[in-house]
């Protein structure tokens, strides 16, 4: 049996999403760019432009306008972030994130810092939560912008996102949500929530890879990235990946809350029958407060790189401290920012659900997990003693 | 991803466990709490018994087992010679793995120089 459990890294895609692509690379393969000069162009534009209606409306926003299409969600965040900060430079040069951010964010963060600008990080409790106090004290008269995630794509903690953003928005502070793994499992909108720059990944909900959307609030100054031609807006030049624009909005459009249900009965019982068959396993993060696909689980005395391989020898996929960290061994950052010890973070296995897995699948992991994690332990010289 | 030899030691390690009367017990901890522990029973400068555990990556557990496997019958003095350039006849050890085998590695070692 083959069971992916890593789709917080990437989903498979919907068949739906690949037969709304498929015209865009053998029949309608000009770019929008050439609408002007001839019909071929026209179509695509139209597309694009019904795309981004699409998208716009199921995030809240006022105008498809605010819709910005980038090559993923890592280039919507580098933009999000050093774009508003060079835009707004002249207002100030302070910017507050967390510890737990993607490494998108804080690379692009930390690019900042060496250019002059001042970054605080804010700290999280045990759960992964951002001290909401840390954050009403750091914000300053030259604060420019804060981002912070929706939630974490290792743990899956939710953040008390409406209380961040009425604090950071009272002080009317531009506002930046990295939702690449929350949206659309959680149903944040524009229109709810006082956001002004949302990243959205549609690879993470059965949409197409080399896509990234990220939604700008009209109004909000921005600096582009991408220098070149006129596209979106001017925000980010480039010929546009139309397939994945349509694909995108495909996805967005048929994703189904239903399916969510069936991942969130599922997590119940990988969760139920991890907790009462392994002794010694920990969940890290939010139990009550975290998305629908995500666990993250420690497994005491043993080390993670060692279950996800025996586990992949068993035809199961996971991945262990962050998938960026597998190969060099460093303990997860963030699971140390949530004050984690190096062993704790070490024996970490997050498990990651789609609408197609399986309760089947759910079974057979733990089946084997319990094996695993027992033959393992006997090799181990740690232990309770 | 792993080497051959590798998967092998790692899905199927020998001489898992610890003695019940050992001479001789290596351990070595890394900093980031990884463990490796060696239990030797030596007559006559000769490994008569061997037995390890491992909380560590897949290299370093595969690694205890070569170690133990090699170690048995073997006299004392030419098992303290064991470096990475042993391993290497074994498989290819990027820089990035030195730290993996260190661990049962130094283990090891230390076993062997507790007499």
């Amino acid at each position: 049996m083959r069971v992916y459990f890593d789709n917080a890294a990437s989903t498979r895609t919907d068949e739906r999403v690949i037969e709304a692509m498929l015209p865009y690379f053998t029949e309608k393969y000009a770019i929008p760019t050439s609408q002007f000069s001839h019909s071929f162009g026209v179509e695509v534009s139209d597309a694009i432009s019904l795309s981004r209606q699409t998208i716009a409306s199921h995030v809240g926003a006022s105008d498809a306008e605010e819709i910005i299409f980038t090559s993923s969600g890592t280039e919507a965040n580098n933009l999000a972030i050093k774009g508003v900060a060079y835009a707004n430079s002249n207002s100030g040069k302070h910017l507050i994130t967390s510890q737990v951010e993607h490494l998108s964010v804080l690379e692009s963060m930390r690019k900042l810092e060496q250019e002059g600008f001042e970054v605080t990080y804010l700290p999280v409790d045990s759960s992964g939560f951002i001290d909401i106090d840390k954050l009403k004290l750091s914000l300053r008269d030259d604060t420019i912008l804060v981002s912070v995630q929706l939630a974490n794509h290792e743990t899956g903690t939710l953040q008390n996102f409406e209380e961040i953003a009425n604090i950071v928005k009272g002080k009317g502070v531009l506002l930046h949500t990295d939702a690449a793994i929350s949206y659309p499992y959680i149903n944040i909108s524009a229109d709810r929530f006082p956001v002004d720059l949302m990243t959205i990944s549609p690879h993470k909900f059965y949409g197409p890879k080399g896509i990234g959307i990220l939604y700008v609030k009209k109004g909000t100054k921005i600096t582009k990235l991408i220098d070149g031609g006129f596209n979106e807006f001017n925000i980010r030049a480039g010929s546009e990946n139309v397939p994945g624009i349509v694909g995108a909005a495909k996805a967005v459009e048929i994703f189904d809350y239903k399916d969510v249900e069936k991942i969130h009965k599922l997590k119940g019982l990988l969760v139920r029958r991890i907790e009462q068959e392994i002794s010694d396993v920990e969940l890290n993060g939010s139990r009550n407060n975290a998305l629908p696909q995500i666990a993250n689980y420690t497994f005491s005395y043993i080390e993670g790189e060692s279950v996800s391989l025996r586990l992949d020898f068993e035809g199961i996929a996971v991945t262990t401290g962050s998938a960026c960290y597998s190969r060099n061994l460093q303990a997860s950052y963030i699971l140390i920012a949530m004050g984690k010890s190096h062993e704790q973070a070490h024996g970490s296995i997050r498990f990651s659900l789609s609408k197609y897995n399986t309760e089947e699948e759910i079974n057979y992991t733990v089946d084997k997990l319990a094996e695993i994690v027992e033959d393992l332990r006997k090799l181990s010289p740690l232990g309770k003693e | 991803m792993y080497p051959k030899i590798i998967i092998e030691h790692f899905m199927h390690p020998k001489n898992v466990g610890r003695l019940e009367n050992p001479s001789n017990i290596g351990t070595y901890e890394t900093l980031s709490k990884a463990k490796a522990v060696f239990y030797f029973l030596i007559e006559d400068d000769i490994v008569k018994d061997i037995k390890y555990q491992v909380a560590g990556c897949p290299y370093a557990i595969a690694v205890g087992s070569i170690l133990s496997e090699y170690a048995k019958g073997k006299r004392i003095f030419e098992l303290a010679k064991i470096n990475k350039k042993f391993l290497e006849k074994y498989f290819p050890v990027d820089e990035d793995k030195e730290e993996c085998i260190n661990l049962p590695l130094r283990a090891f070692l230390n076993g062997l120089s507790k007499i």
